[in-house]
């Protein structure tokens, strides 16, 4: 008993006060991306710009559409509800000036379909995160 | 079984449509088909007084309707080569004149020599407004309807040419220009029946700078009616054949009243503001031409404040023509003209704007890609300002209408 409350008691202190672990935007190891910034991050995930100052250009992926830690994202990112920002790709998709981000199905298939593509930008929950990739921006928890 | 076909085809799309990616090599992206659509139910307008949201669509002369809001849309992307893709956007919804030209709504070439700078060709969206190339899309705006005095006004939904657009990021926020040319036109229906409108050239520009919560923009454009089918065509030839001393004010009546060979420069100012909480827009025209149906100024102020998924907004509008044309029957110097008088008053009167709407409203997002909302619209027109209404009668006092939409909107 004394154990079980300890560990509660550990849980509750570990646990972020908003349930939500850091996200992390990442890339491909090979990719000549060091580091973004988070108005550029912005700008490649609301459509404005296919590619960066350098010419090169990239495909942002997406976590599933009804998915909390895509929510999560586009809230810490641009400070809007989901709804807003499915309202705001819908005007761009059918003004035909963009395309909205690719759809992953998971945490897991985010970091496998980076992995494999050079050329991709995506983002996922901090535990989720391996060697792998490289971390270009963190949106903090506290954010 | 034609019904659980047409179900199954629905589906089939969605599923299409929505396919995350299973292969995590993503290859290149060849085709993408994506869709928009609106379920929904209206009750608008009088017995003798008809409320259209637009010329091009039936109006509604009161009790309940599901076609004055519906609309689906289907628009397939390809991607031909690099940097060349291709687009094709159909439209189905109640229209004045069904026809597969109608029905086409876009289909049109475009190329990307740079990452800043697009050129299109083809059939495109008319750009005029904040909502102008989505206006169909219920999905993507707040409220069940474009707010009839500003978007109804300039019922047209697509051109034949080309645009050529730039954009990128200049601080305080990402900055776009565009030009385009070409020709448009539409099939639209007016108090005295059907009119065919072809303008050409269409040329204009518009720029914009959008930050994180702002948006402004800037638009004007400039055409030529150039063939104008009217009904009211044998009306005019009589009014050209009378001669000054019998009635000086004619010839004048006739240019103001006559559509072809006129200019029209339209301008105008749109100004959003989006936040967490806030999404108020705001749109401001002004449209001259010594033809009087497109001469007038209309704006709105739209306010909507978030509560978790649920949005609830107000809107204020108004659209008013210019000067009222007015006979002055004591210029008439022979007899037997009067009827022809108060012929060319009614129809003077019939293209005479003058109203303005109070609108209330929610929009539940209820679910991703799918929305609910339901508007109360309350009208004032002013005696002889029906002119974006269908008259069945003159509109000889000042009326009000009320409307209420509910709507389902969803994209895919």
């Amino acid at each position: 008993m004394q154990y079980l409350i300890l560990t509660l008691a550990a849980m509750i202190v570990l646990l972020p006060e908003n349930g939500w672990a850091d996200i992390v935007v990442i890339v491909n190891p090979d990719s000549s991306i060091v580091k973004l910034s988070r108005r550029q991050i912005i700008d490649i995930y609301m459509g404005r710009n296919p590619g960066l100052e350098s010419g090169q250009k990239i495909q942002p992926l997406d976590q599933p559409i009804n998915s909390a830690v895509r929510a999560e994202f586009y809230r810490k990112l641009t400070g809007k509800p989901v709804s807003a920002i499915n309202a705001y790709w819908a005007r761009l998709l059918f003004t035909g000036r963009a395309f909205p981000p690719l759809l992953v199905e998971d945490n897991k298939a985010m970091l496998n379909t980076v992995l494999k593509n050079p050329n991709t930008v995506g983002y996922l929950e901090s535990q989720y995160l391996t060697e792998r990739v490289k971390v270009v921006y963190k949106l903090e928890k506290n954010e | 079984m034609r019904k659980t076909t047409s179900c199954r085809c629905i589906l089939l799309l969605i599923l299409l449509c929505n396919q995350h990616i299973h292969a995590f090599d993503l290859g290149t992206e060849r085709l993408r088909l994506s869709g928009f659509g609106t379920l929904g139910v209206t009750s608008a307008g009088k017995e003798k007084f008809g409320l259209q949201k637009d010329f091009i669509h039936d109006a509604q002369f009161g009790g309940v309707s599901v076609l004055t809001d519906s609309v689906f849309g289907l628009q397939l992307d390809m991607n031909l080569f690099q940097d060349l893709s291709m687009t094709v956007q159909a439209v189905a919804e109640d229209r004045a004149r069904q026809n597969f030209n109608n029905i086409v709504d876009w289909a049109y070439l475009s190329y990307r020599p740079t990452p800043s700078t697009i050129v299109r060709a083809g059939r495109m969206g008319i750009d005029l407004f904040m909502l102008s190339e989505y206006r169909n899309v219920g999905y993507a705006y707040l409220w069940t309807h474009p707010v009839v005095e500003f978007y109804k006004p300039i019922s047209l939904s697509h051109y034949e040419g080309f645009d050529f657009k730039y954009g990128r990021r200049f601080e305080p926020g990402f900055f776009e220009f565009k030009v385009y040319g070409g020709q448009t036109g539409s099939d639209i229906k007016i108090s005295n029946g059907e009119l065919a409108l072809r303008m050409r050239p269409f040329v204009g520009a518009n720029a914009s700078l959008e930050s994180d919560n702002w948006k402004v923009r800037l638009t004007y454009a400039t055409t030529n009616t150039s063939r104008l089918d009217t009904p009211f065509q044998s009306l005019l030839n009589t009014l050209n054949q009378i001669p000054q001393t019998a009635w000086p004010q004619a010839a004048s009546l006739r240019n103001s009243l006559t559509g072809k060979d006129k200019q029209t420069h339209y301008y105008s100012i749109g100004l959003a503001y989006d936040d967490s909480q806030w999404t108020v827009q705001s749109e401001f025209a002004m449209m001259t031409s010594k033809w009087i149906s497109l001469d007038m100024t209309n704006g709105y102020l739209s306010v909507g404040r978030r509560f978790g998924p649920v949005t609830l907004y107000t809107v204020g509008s108004y659209a008013k023509s210019g000067k009222r044309l007015r006979i002055d029957p004591t210029q008439i110097t022979v007899s037997g003209l009067d009827s022809l008088a108060s012929t060319t008053q009614l129809l003077a009167d019939a293209s005479h704007t003058d109203q303005n709407t109070i609108s209330l409203g929610a929009r539940w997002d209820f679910y991703p890609r799918m929305a609910l909302k339901a508007q109360w619209d309350h009208t004032w027109v002013r005696k002889n300002g029906g002119g974006l209404l269908l008259l069945k009668e003159p509109l000889d006092q000042a009326i009000t209408l009320n409307t209420f939409s509910l709507n389902l909107n969803f994209v895919f």
